[in-house]
Order: structure tokens, then sequence, then C-alpha cells
């Protein structure tokens, strides 16, 4: 009985791992794939500081979302069957998966705001070089 | 093999190798945004980030060391993952912080500036 209750614990334990790191890395792959695209927006084109940022940022999100799923690894209660680990497993991979989809919204909402903040200075600037010196062009 | 020793290798084998990684991948990708604060002197930069690592490497490899005082006695294999992943969670989970803390700082520090992105 001893070794059985153990047993499952492990089990429950060297699963959540796999599952909640590979997500994790699922996720940041297909988040900063696609957020480069912004970056290079907000930086207006310059490739090497919208590349650093990105990696900044996908660090940031790495261990954000890796340390959060290994703090929440511990599992309470007594494990005695398998119905019970399957249950708490799957309560846990869900609540992580989860708070995942709010970390990429977060996140998409940075970069949309960042964008949205970059424009407008890229207009204010516009506008103020055209204020104050019309040109020849006008 | 006592489990709180196994517990201390493993957990001191992976800060120190997160610690490293992290370092290092900011070291590579921060060296541009010091770049643009000190007008593209190289020689300042270089020398400013060797020195920000050294400290950062100090701080947190100091942490994760201390930390290891008052572990709890690890009685079986579950409680030796659980214990290992509450630790290395909350070590990872502090960096992250403090990863975050540096960009908002950046960020900051760009918008008086007006350096970065205009």
């Amino acid at each position: 009985m001893h070794t059985d209750r153990i047993d499952y614990m492990v089990i429950a334990y060297l699963c959540y791992l796999p599952i909640a790191l590979g997500l994790t890395w699922y996720v940041a792959r297909s988040l900063f794939r696609n957020s480069i695209v912004f970056m290079k927006d907000i930086f207006n084109g310059r490739e090497e500081i919208a590349l650093a940022t990105n990696t900044l940022f996908r660090i940031g999100f790495y261990l954000l979302n890796i340390g959060f799923a290994l703090y929440i690894l511990k599992i309470g209660e007594q494990l005695t069957s398998a119905q019970g680990a399957i249950e708490t497993l799957s309560f846990k991979v869900g609540g992580f998966s989860i708070y995942l989809g709010i970390m990429l919204f977060l996140n998409l909402y940075l970069f949309f705001r960042g964008k949205r903040v970059a424009k407008q200075k890229r207009l204010e600037y516009e506008m103020n070089a055209r204020y104050n010196n019309p040109g020849p062009q006008q | 093999m006592d489990n709180n020793v196994l517990a201390y290798t493993i957990y001191i084998a992976s800060t120190l190798y997160l610690i490293y990684w992290v370092g290092r991948m900011c070291h590579r990708n921060g060296r541009i945004f010091i770049l643009k604060l000190y007008h593209g002197d190289t020689e300042a930069t270089d020398t400013i980030n060797n020195i920000l690592l050294l400290a950062y490497y100090l701080f947190n490899t100091g942490y994760a060391l201390l930390r290891l005082k008052n572990w709890e006695k690890v009685l079986s294999t579950a409680q030796l993952v659980a214990s290992l992943g509450h630790h290395l969670g909350l070590l990872t989970l502090i960096l992250a912080l403090t990863h975050y803390f540096n960009i908002a700082l950046i960020y900051f520090l760009s918008k008086r500036h007006h350096r970065f992105t205009s």
C-alpha cells in the first residue's frame, strides 16, 4: 500500500513536468516567431535592436512561465488510485494552460500597445518637422 | 545517497546552469541598449556590460546558495520532486520579475532620451 501511493505521486509529477514544459515551449515559440513583425514595426525597421528586444521578451516569458509551472508542481493530497491521479493531473494541467493563455494575451497587448505608441510618436515627429521647417517643396 | 544531498546536487547544478544561461543571453542582447545610451561608445559599453554581468552572477548565485539552509527534510522521491520544483520555481520567478523590471527600466530610460524608437 505504501509503495503504491508513492508510485502514483511520482508518476503524476513525471507526467506533469514534460506536459507543462512542452506547452510553455510551444506557446513561446509560436508567439515569438510572430512577434518579430511587431518589433520591426516598433523599432522602425532596425533589425538588430528589434531582434534583441524580441529575445529579451522571450527569455522573460520562459522564466515567468516555467517558474510558475515549477512553483505549482507540488500535489497537496495523497494519490492512492489511478483515477485520483488523472483527476489531479488534469486539474493542474488545465489551470496551467488557462494561465498560459492569459500570459499570451498580456504579451500580445504589450506588443500592440508598443506598436500604437511608436506610430503616434512617428506621426508627432513628422508633424513637428513639417511645422518647423516647411521646406522648398511646399 | 541521502535524499537531501541528492536534492542539493540537482538544485545547485540546475540553478547554476540557469543563472549562467540567463546571464549570457542578457549580456549578449542587452549590449545594444547600453550602446545606445552611451551614444555608440563601444569601450565604455563593454566595460559596463561586463561589470553588470559579474555583479548579476555574484548576487544570484549568492541568493541561490543562501536558500539551501532552510530546506525541509526530504523523506521520499515524491517529496524530493515537489521540494525541488518549489525551490527552483521560486528562484525562476524571482529571475523573471527582475528581468521584467529591467525591461521596464530600459523602456523608461529610452522614453526620457527618445533614443530607441524614433
